[in-house]
């Protein structure tokens, strides 16, 4: 592969990933967001790929491989079942800031990544490492998601989005997590998602909505 | 080994044993082997601190028994005249608990707890090291917090006075503990030698900072303004041979650390150090026997009389840094002298006091002046020991604080041309406040002696008194012992002080003392207690003798009834109480005081010109507490309801409040990279 095809492909991948993230903001129907994600999911693994083959490295391809089938194809899943569990109310009616707040909050998030990012770039320039600004963007806009949005299920691909854009950086900055790394985190994060959703199923049976500022009234 | 190793050594021993006896022994014997095992370890405390004294110091390390700094211990003369303060007060509260204890205070933790607090106080001056002194300092607030809640089933009041306890000891701990930190942050050890090296090139503003701190931490210990305001509370709810070690002994060792931090360590420092440390003196001096002069609750009275005596310690203190920054360490000397043999006096009046206090107590059951009176026929022994202490703690002739505060106006005095223009002015103000001081002193002492034990009972408790056990009145025998002692022949403590407090600033000892007279090193001035003691003995025998004779020389006496106007005999009503004796003071001291007034008047329903009853209510606040704390008390409660406020039980706001924190840190590091 070629540096000038390199780059591309890189540049290609990370603006994917960085715009899904932005499009879960924009979208208000939960299963679109779904697909969003999926879509994030193979754009990672697709950026994961192209490092790998850069470095043949199997092992990286063989993390590529699993990434594309957890981010892509069961999270997806997993999120799709949740939202079924979760009842009739399948949209983000009443976020606790509006969309075209949150995509201002996403530009400034992301010139605010941007300047974080700088030292960081600056330690080795490369290609791959001109692209963190987009992980941390990515971090970022998934914490926004986490304390905006009302839906349990909202709160889980925020969640996500956070564990994805924290991926992205990491293999950007290193030659490569370790694969053990990786499927712990993996792990980790199934069985996190795995909970939520059936805190979400639960959360529909108790109280009829999965909003989550209904459990307000549980504290003490 | 030596000697003082050995007395350290044998103390913590003991107490330990003492301890675990109170925990295993029968309820009966329990009082009487805790008490033994108190009077071991004050003893040995004490004869490890007369060896001090009078030998070389001795120190050493024990590696490994406190985690990274290990214990050190070293004893200097400095703490040798502490040691031996709390071995005594040790040994006359340990006799004197036997008795005290069957009162209902023979449970298990609480005895044994007390040898340990003693072993506690002892081992304070004893450390050698930050970490070691900081252990044994939370070691011995800990230990006296439980033994002032020891009553807490019985009063109320208990609990809210130990918080109080609690809380500012702690934060006192906190204030001392940055500051030491702070010092051994620029050591290569925290032993005391590697301080003193460090101390030296310390800049005047950490130095400062340093001494403020540890000043704020060991002046809430030793109960000076405006920091006293736990001891009028848990002096008197502790139990009283508590209050006795409490105010005769952990107090004084406030003013240990200020010797030992700002002299020792810190080398002295800046005239500023000393002027506030001065000031201090002199304003809770004045304050708290003004306190003193009107409380009627007896051991409240002697609690803000601890808070004068350790203002007019800190006056010396002060006044001995003072000179020593102008240069004069003679002078420097002998205001320390005085200052140290001051903390000697009082620990042996005011334990008497408190023991005594303690006994009238036990015998009627209340502390407030205006329900006693009349225990002179029925508690001989106990009234003979107050009056003792109270013409001790007076500041008069044949009271061995009248030689600690002679010597302390004899360097105020001639101090006014040691250094500049703030020494001249601080000097004389010190010199009207020590006077002041005295003054009201004898005026609280005469009514906390007449209108409690002489005269007739007010109440019927105060009437059916009795003489507390032997055990009790032989531990107030030996302080009795000791003030008299102290009182008469000031030769046996006053040499080895002074060289201790000399040493301190590097010169001889600044007083000259023989068994018949005290004589200034530098300058005119002598006084001789025994040739007083025996002039004033003298001149009162030969006029009781003049008067009998005179009287013998009439005719035989005839039994008259007082005249009483007319309106029948006089009944115990008629009597002076506390409050009204301290009324004209009172008055006087109107403005510094604002006393709280409360008339009520009710009328007769046909008739709004006919008094049915008045009520009145007279309360003396603390205006200090009530201006100071207050404030501070209500700041924090108010922030303490906006707590829940700030968390609802949203799970957004939470996660808000981190997102928020996460773009703020990244934008701080932004802005400031």
């Amino acid at each position: 592969m070629s540096e000038a095809v390199f780059v591309e492909l890189l540049s290609l991948s990370s603006g994917i990933v960085l715009l899904t993230a932005v499009l879960v903001l924009w979208r208000r129907e939960l299963a679109m967001v779904i697909r969003v994600f999926a879509v994030q999911g193979v754009a990672l693994a697709g950026l994961v790929a192209v490092l790998a083959v850069r470095e043949s490295s199997a092992e990286l391809g063989i993390v590529a491989a699993g990434v594309l089938i957890l981010r892509a194809g069961l999270l997806p899943y997993l999120l799709g079942r949740a939202l079924t569990a979760a009842g009739p109310q399948r949209r983000e009616t009443r976020p606790l800031v509006n969309v075209a707040a949150s995509l201002l909050a996403a530009a400034g998030l992301t010139l605010l990544a941007l300047a974080v990012s700088a030292p960081l770039v600056a330690l080795a320039p490369s290609p791959a490492t001109a692209a963190i600004p987009v992980g941390m963007a990515v971090v970022l806009i998934g914490f926004f998601v986490l304390v905006t949005r009302r839906r349990a299920l909202s709160q889980l691909i925020g969640f996500l989005l956070m564990d994805n854009g924290i991926t992205t950086v990491g293999f950007l900055t290193t030659a490569g997590i370790g694969l053990v790394v990786e499927l712990g985190v993996s792990l980790d994060i199934l069985l996190a998602v795995l909970v939520l959703g059936v805190l979400t199923g639960w959360m529909q049976t108790a109280f009829g909505n999965t909003d989550l500022d209904e459990l307000r009234e549980l504290h003490d | 080994m030596n000697l003082v190793a050995a007395g350290l050594v044998g103390a913590v021993v003991v107490a330990v044993a003492a301890a675990t006896a109170a925990l295993l022994v029968p309820r009966p014997a329990r009082s009487a082997v805790v008490g033994v095992g108190t009077v071991l370890c004050g003893a040995s405390g004490m004869a490890a601190g007369i060896v001090a004294l009078t030998g070389p110091g001795w120190s050493a390390a024990v590696a490994g028994l406190l985690p990274l700094t290990g214990v050190v211990l070293s004893v200097d003369a400095l703490s040798g005249v502490f040691l031996s303060v709390i071995g005594a007060v040790g040994i006359a509260v340990g006799i004197y608990g036997i008795g005290y204890a069957r009162h209902g205070l023979d449970g298990r933790g609480v005895q044994a707890m007390e040898p340990l607090f003693v072993a506690a106080m002892l081992l304070v001056p004893a450390a050698g090291g930050v970490g070691t002194f900081l252990v044994c300092w939370e070691l011995m607030a800990l230990t006296s917090l439980l033994l002032v809640l020891a009553e807490h089933t019985r009063r109320v009041e208990v609990a809210s006075a130990a918080r109080w306890y609690a809380v500012m000891t702690h934060l006192g701990f906190v204030a001392i503990l940055i500051g030491l930190v702070v010092l051994a942050g620029h050591a290569d050890n925290d032993s005391f030698p590697a301080l003193r090296v460090a101390a030296a090139g310390l800049s005047p503003a950490t130095a400062g900072l340093v001494f403020t701190l540890t000043l704020v931490g060991f002046a809430s210990k030793a109960g000076i303004l405006p920091l006293h305001a736990w001891l009028p509370r848990a002096h008197p709810e502790a139990p009283s041979h508590v209050s006795a070690l409490m105010s005769a002994a952990m107090v004084t060792l406030g003013v240990y650390g200020i010797v030992r931090v700002g002299f020792d360590l810190l080398g002295g420092g800046s005239r500023w150090w000393w002027l506030l440390v001065l000031a201090l003196g002199a304003v809770s001096a004045v304050y708290g026997i003004l306190q003193a002069a009107i409380g009627t609750d007896l051991k409240r009275l002697l609690a803000y009389s601890t808070t004068e005596n350790m203002g007019l310690v800190l006056i010396g203190v002060g006044a001995g840094g003072l000179f020593a920054a102008a240069g004069n360490m003679l002078l420097a000397g002998l205001a320390l002298t005085a200052a140290l043999l001051h903390v000697v006096n009082h620990a042996a009046f005011k334990t008497l006091l408190f023991l005594a206090a303690g006994s009238v107590l036990h015998a009627t059951g209340s502390r407030d002046l205006d329900d006693l009176g009349g225990l002179r026929p029925r508690m001989p022994v106990t009234t003979a020991a107050f009056g003792l202490g109270a013409l001790a703690g007076s500041a008069l002739p044949l009271g061995p604080a009248f030689v600690s505060e002679w010597l302390l106006l004899q360097a105020l005095v001639h101090g006014l041309a040691a250094g500049g223009m703030a020494t001249a002015i601080m000097m004389p103000i010190a010199v009207a406040t020590v006077a002041l001081t005295a003054g009201l002193a004898v005026a609280t002492f005469v009514k906390a002696f007449g209108v409690g034990f002489l005269a007739r009972p007010r109440s019927e408790h105060a009437a059916a008194a009795r003489e507390s056990p032997p055990s009790m009145l032989a531990g107030m025998g030996v302080a009795a012992a000791v003030c008299v002692v102290l009182a008469v022949a000031p030769v046996l403590v006053l040499p080895v002080i002074g060289a201790a407090s000399g040493r301190v600033f590097g010169v001889a000892d600044p007083v000259l003392s023989g068994l018949l007279a005290v004589r200034l090193q530098g300058f005119t001035g002598s006084l001789s207690p025994l040739l007083v003691a025996a002039a004033v003995v003298f001149a009162t025998v030969v006029f009781a003798v003049a008067a009998r004779l005179i009287a013998a020389r009439h005719r035989a006496r005839v039994a008259a009834r007082l005249w009483d106007c007319g309106a029948g005999p006089l009944s115990a009503r008629m009597e002076y109480t506390a409050t009204s004796f301290a009324e004209p003071l009172q008055r006087v001291f109107d403005n510094v005081l604002r006393p709280e007034h409360d008339v009520d008047i009710t009328h007769y329903r046909e008739s709004r010109y006919l008094v049915d009853a008045v009520s009145y209510r007279l309360r003396v606040p603390d205006r200090v507490e009530h201006r100071l704390y207050r404030p501070v008390l209500s700041a924090v409660r108010a922030w303490g309801r906006a707590g829940p406020r700030l968390a609802n039980g949203s799970v957004h706001l939470y996660l808000g409040y981190g997102f928020a924190v996460v773009c703020g840190a990244l934008l701080l590091l932004v802005v400031t990279r």
